[in-house]
């Protein structure tokens, strides 16, 4: 689904260069639930970006679906963006001029659908995470996990094949937090393939499989004691 | 267009800006169409021809140095024919009360019937020989000119009411609609009737005002010449070419002959150039001010329109990430803006049509102006809508290309 | 603090260049259209003899009629017959009786040429009543009116022409082939508009030459070089015929300095009228006005439409400059809703916040207003271009332009700035230190 092969990105300023990611590696197959961990500056929310096509790479090759996207145009990338991937982002991105239904509909009006077709799909999408009765309300009238489960709606009223999160629960409580996490391994059973960026240690083994990055490269994760121990520990502190 | 309801309801969010545009907008239309309005209507005016042969022409104004009786004035003035008519540069000269376009002049009640009380129009009037016609070039398009014997002395202060007259084409068509004025006859605050035994195509009224406007092109001439103490008008042909000869030959050659006499400094020597210079100095004014205000008004509008979205643009940076992110291209987002201000844009212009014709009403009421055409407002729409469109573009430009990268950035 | 605002206002401004030397230009352009038009406007509206204008009254008696005048509207002037029967019951303080002459005027010199003069026949009572002011000699009384005397008095233009400016009183000078006793020199006065002859003229044309005494100038048979209007048929033959007609080219005024003087003035125009009717002069019943210099004015619409006009269209411009301004205002303070929420959680209050935006309006005001004085400066050397002569020269800057420009500037763009203002400090503490 997602194969990244010898991927570099490069940001050049007048002085330096620096690698965002060096040599990245990585394959995720249809229907994965992958969780991407990392300290802070590690090139997790570049991979991120980079996997959603809302930004180019400096080398490397990149196949989403079988399709190598670095040669594609802007109107191609903006095509695949909007019919193949759904995002959830940590800010929740809902556009604040636009009540719950319209913002829904954003990705839905950009692939021209019909408007009994669109109300159907945002319908279903708004039931599905349990909202259907605030698609009048504005986003600030809602709470954050709220928010949150409007922007999930958005991501799947398009039926994506992919399913790009970028810490997904950063800003929201335990409790939301929890929801949230439910909802998408939810979507996961149901066959979506789901990428997700965190540096939350529980939320991450909730996922079928661990990539952690380094500096902009991909590690095993049993080569590395440090994080080995802390994720443990955190793991089980959770559990407790 | 697919986007119009989405787009509505995020203006509702935004109501302050949006109302701004939308009433700069109505008021440039409102002050634009009438401004541009204005214009053409001073144009117009300004366009109006005189029906005489501008280019050879100019008039003296002889004020006499002395007090002269009628006969002495009659004479003086026929003496002074025969030597401007004799200047190499001059094709022919008449002594006048007046010429088209000097402003002010004498125009009389045109009635019908001797005892009518209320008047059926008002005309201009010329009082000129038999030279009248071939000195101002006019085009005499039925009937005959003047006989020598018709050519009658008009003293100080007397009331000479002439018993044949020629008269411009739109006065014969005003009296007798039917087109059958030559041979007819009226009256003109006097008892007894005028036949018309001569029509010219064109010949403009003296004055140039606003009161004279419904009466506008109505002349008759009348065989008189002005034999009074203060002076006359000579107006002279000169030969084509020779304009600055014959201006410059001809008060000499009467100062020659009688040194008292005297041509004003101010209009008493002058072709048409300056004449009509004068004559609309108010309206080409009128025009250029318009021109100006309208010129600074749309590029204003432009700017604040530029001004305000470029804001908008600024401050939805974010939403333009989230927006490309969700599949938007760079043409949608164009649309997006595009679209957003064609609708500011056609509520701006709905309120200006309205305002145009409140303003119209208003400046009709208080100025004599004539009702704004709907072809004015019309364009006047379509100026503002592409003015709108063409100030959204570049701003419009750099949201497109806002990257989608801008929706994972903090806030 | 002031100082404070005033210092964060100007780094702001700078701070967004394009956008302020937007504003910068709609205010300044808005302020200089109203004020070159405004300038005009002032010119040509003023109350041309300030200090008397509530004393001197034109008395009106329509002789024409009500199927004669125009649709209803008394005539501007009166006849002879009138004019003369007011002149001798000389029921006001002052009176005078005025119309326009123009003449050929013949300096002492043997070989000079006749030079064509203009000026106003006039009665003695003139030059007190308008308070013309006198460089040398003085006016003529009552008496000199009756006796018809040969009395002129030159202004100070015309006494340059002829007589290079030196005192000439006493001097005489040919007019039309008479001669004349020169009797005074009046200092320049030419009040804009000319009030006193405003029927048939524009108002707005150069100094007269000189002023005759008017019972002189009847003697003479010298015309009118003004307007003369008549109504129905013409059947005079003559001048004397003439003075009988009903054709108006005479202009009256009275002097009357209280309000019982008006009063009774007023009744004795009506009784007048009335007895003309009941003499069977007048076919109609009395109608009759008096009006002072500014009323006058206005029935004689002296004002041209085209300076109305224009400070109308002026002004909606300005307007719109000022809806702009409020628009370009609006998104400069609300593109820094991030700065104004931290320095409400700084412990600013709503009301420092307003005043602190109030102030840089100001301050664009005040830069809007110096181009505007810049531009006003401009435009009026380009005035000529967009009225007549006559009247653009007497448009003109002067202190009280100046300051108004300044205040129209600064006033306009505060309270444009009030709803943004507003808005800013509406803005809630911190709220934007939050995350989106």
């Amino acid at each position: 689904m997602l194969k990244m092969t010898h991927l570099s990105k490069v940001y050049r300023t007048e002085v330096v260069e620096t690698y965002a990611l060096r040599d990245f590696n990585i394959d995720v197959k249809e229907g994965e639930f992958v969780a991407v961990t990392g300290p802070s500056g590690s090139g997790k929310t570049t991979f991120l970006t980079i996997a959603g096509l809302l930004e180019t790479f400096t080398g490397g090759e990149y196949h989403l679906d079988g399709i190598e996207v670095s040669q594609l145009n802007d109107n191609a990338r903006s095509k695949i963006r909007n019919e193949k991937i759904g995002f959830i982002f940590q800010a929740f991105n809902l556009i604040p001029d636009l009540n719950v239904f319209d913002n829904v509909e954003v990705p839905l009006r950009y692939r021209g659908m019909k408007a009994p077709e669109r109300k159907e799909r945002i319908m279903g999408a708004l039931d599905r995470v349990g909202l259907a009765s605030r698609a009048k309300h504005y986003p600030a009238e809602l709470s954050g996990g709220q928010q949150q489960r409007v922007a999930i709606a958005r991501a799947l009223a398009g039926s994506p094949r992919l399913l790009l999160a970028d810490e997904p629960t950063g800003n929201l409580d335990t409790q939301m937090a929890r929801g949230v996490l439910e909802l998408l391994e939810e979507i996961h059973r149901e066959g979506a393939t789901i990428v997700m960026v965190t540096h939350d240690p529980e939320l991450a083994a909730r996922a079928q499989r661990n990539v952690h990055i380094i500096d902009g490269q991909v590690v095993d994760l049993a080569e590395d004691p440090r994080f080995h121990t802390a994720y443990t520990a955190a793991a089980g502190q959770i559990r407790s | 267009m697919m986007q119009i309801k989405p787009i509505l309801s995020a203006l509702r969010r935004h109501k302050a800006g949006t109302v701004l545009i939308a009433l700069q907008i109505a008021l440039t239309l409102a002050i634009v169409c009438n401004a541009l309005y204005i214009i053409h209507e001073r144009l117009a005016h300004i366009a109006e021809p005189t029906g005489v042969d501008e280019p050879n022409l100019f008039a003296m104004a002889n004020l006499w140095g002395e007090q002269y009786t009628k006969q002495q004035a009659a004479a003086k003035i026929e003496q002074d024919l025969i030597t401007l008519r004799q200047l190499p540069s001059v094709a022919d000269a008449t002594p006048t009360n007046g010429y088209p376009l000097r402003g002010g002049g004498w125009d009389n009640f045109i009635t019908m019937k001797p005892d009518q009380v209320d008047k059926t129009t008002d005309a201009a009037v010329y009082a000129g020989d038999e030279h009248f016609l071939r000195t101002f070039g006019l085009k005499l398009i039925a009937g005959r000119d003047f006989n020598a014997d018709e050519v009658r002395d008009m003293g100080l202060r007397e009331a000479v009411t002439p018993p044949v007259t020629i008269v411009s084409k739109t006065l014969a068509d005003r009296l007798y609609p039917k087109g059958d004025a030559l041979g007819k006859s009226f009256y003109s605050m006097s008892s007894t009737p005028i036949t018309i035994i001569g029509i010219v195509d064109t010949l403009h009224r003296q004055d140039v005002s606003t009161w004279s406007a419904p009466y506008k092109g109505q002349s008759l001439i009348w065989p008189l010449r002005l034999a009074q103490p203060m002076g006359v008008f000579y107006v002279v042909r000169a030969k084509p070419g020779q304009l600055a000869d014959a201006m410059r030959e001809a008060p000499k050659a009467l100062y020659a002959e009688n040194r008292m006499r005297m041509f004003p400094a101010k209009d008493g020597l002058v072709d048409y150039r300056q004449i009509r210079q004068e004559a609309f100095e108010r309206d080409r004014g009128m025009a250029i001010l318009m021109g100006v205000i309208c010129v600074v008004l749309l590029a204003i509008t432009a700017a604040g329109i530029i001004g305000l979205t470029s804001f908008w643009v600024g401050q939805r940076r974010r939403q333009i990430g989230v927006r490309r992110a969700l599949g938007a291209t760079h043409r949608d987002i164009l649309h997006y803006f595009l679209t957003e201000n064609l609708l500011i844009s056609v509520g701006g212009v709905a309120i200006g049509t309205v305002l145009a014709f409140a303003l119209n009403l208003w400046l009709k009421q208080n100025f004599a102006l004539e009702s704004l055409p709907l072809i004015y407002v019309l364009s006047g729409m379509v100026i503002l809508i592409l003015l709108g469109q063409g100030a959204v573009f570049a701003p419009a430009l750099r949201a497109s290309r806002v990257p989608p990268i801008e929706a994972t950035r903090p806030a | 603090m002031f100082a404070y605002y005033l210092q964060l206002g100007l780094r702001s401004l700078r701070r967004n260049p394009m956008l302020t030397t937007l504003m910068v230009m709609a205010i300044g352009f808005g302020v200089a259209a109203s004020m070159i038009t405004y300038s005009v406007f002032r010119a040509v509206s003023d109350d041309p003899i300030p200090n008397k204008s509530s004393q001197l009254f034109v008395p009106q008696v329509d002789g024409w009629g009500p199927q004669q005048n125009d649709n209803g509207e008394i005539p501007g002037a009166l006849n002879y017959v009138d004019a003369m029967a007011l002149m001798r019951a000389h029921k006001a303080s002052r009176q005078t009786l005025i119309y326009p002459v123009m003449l050929s005027a013949l300096g002492r010199d043997a070989d000079s040429v006749p030079t064509s003069a203009s000026g106003y026949a006039v009665t003695g009572d003139f030059f007190p009543m308008f308070e013309v002011p006198f460089l040398y000699g003085s006016g003529w009384n009552a008496d000199e009116d009756d006796h018809r005397a040969a009395d002129v008095v030159l202004t100070q233009e015309f006494n340059q022409r002829m007589f290079g400016g030196a005192n000439s009183v006493g001097k005489e000078i040919q007019f039309g082939g008479n001669t004349y006793r020169i009797v005074g020199i009046t200092k320049h006065w030419n009040p804009a508009p000319r009030f006193y002859a405003v029927w048939g003229e524009d108002g707005f044309s150069e100094a007269p030459d000189f002023y005759v005494l008017l019972n002189r100038m009847l003697d003479l048979h010298i015309d009118s070089s003004g307007r003369n209007s008549c109504r129905g048929n013409l059947t005079f033959t003559g001048w004397d015929q003439w003075l009988q007609s009903n054709c108006i080219w005479l202009m009256p005024w009275v002097e009357l300095d209280t309000s019982s003087e008006v009063a009774q003035y007023r009744q004795f125009l009506t009784s007048y009228a009335t007895d003309q009717q009941h003499a069977g002069r007048f076919g109609w019943p009395a109608n009759v006005r008096l009006l002072d210099v500014m009323a006058f004015l206005t029935q004689q619409n002296v004002v041209p439409p085209e300076s109305r006009i224009s400070l109308i269209v002026a002004l909606c411009f300005f307007v719109i400059c000022l809806v702009n301004t409020i628009g370009l205002l609006l998104a400069k303070f609300m593109r820094r809703a991030g700065e104004i929420g931290v320095r409400r959680a700084l412990g600013a209050t709503r009301r420092e916040i307003y005043t602190q935006y109030l102030l840089e309006a100001a301050s664009v005001g005040i830069a809007g207003g110096l181009l505007g004085l810049l531009l006003t400066a401009v435009g009026m050397s380009a005035v000529t271009l967009l009225f007549d002569a006559e009247i653009a020269q007497l448009a003109h800057m002067d202190l009280s332009l100046i300051a108004l420009t300044l205040l129209l500037a600064i006033l306009a763009t505060v309270a444009a700035a009030f709803y943004p203002a507003w808005r800013a400090a509406q803005v809630q503490p911190a709220w934007q230190l939050k995350s989106n």
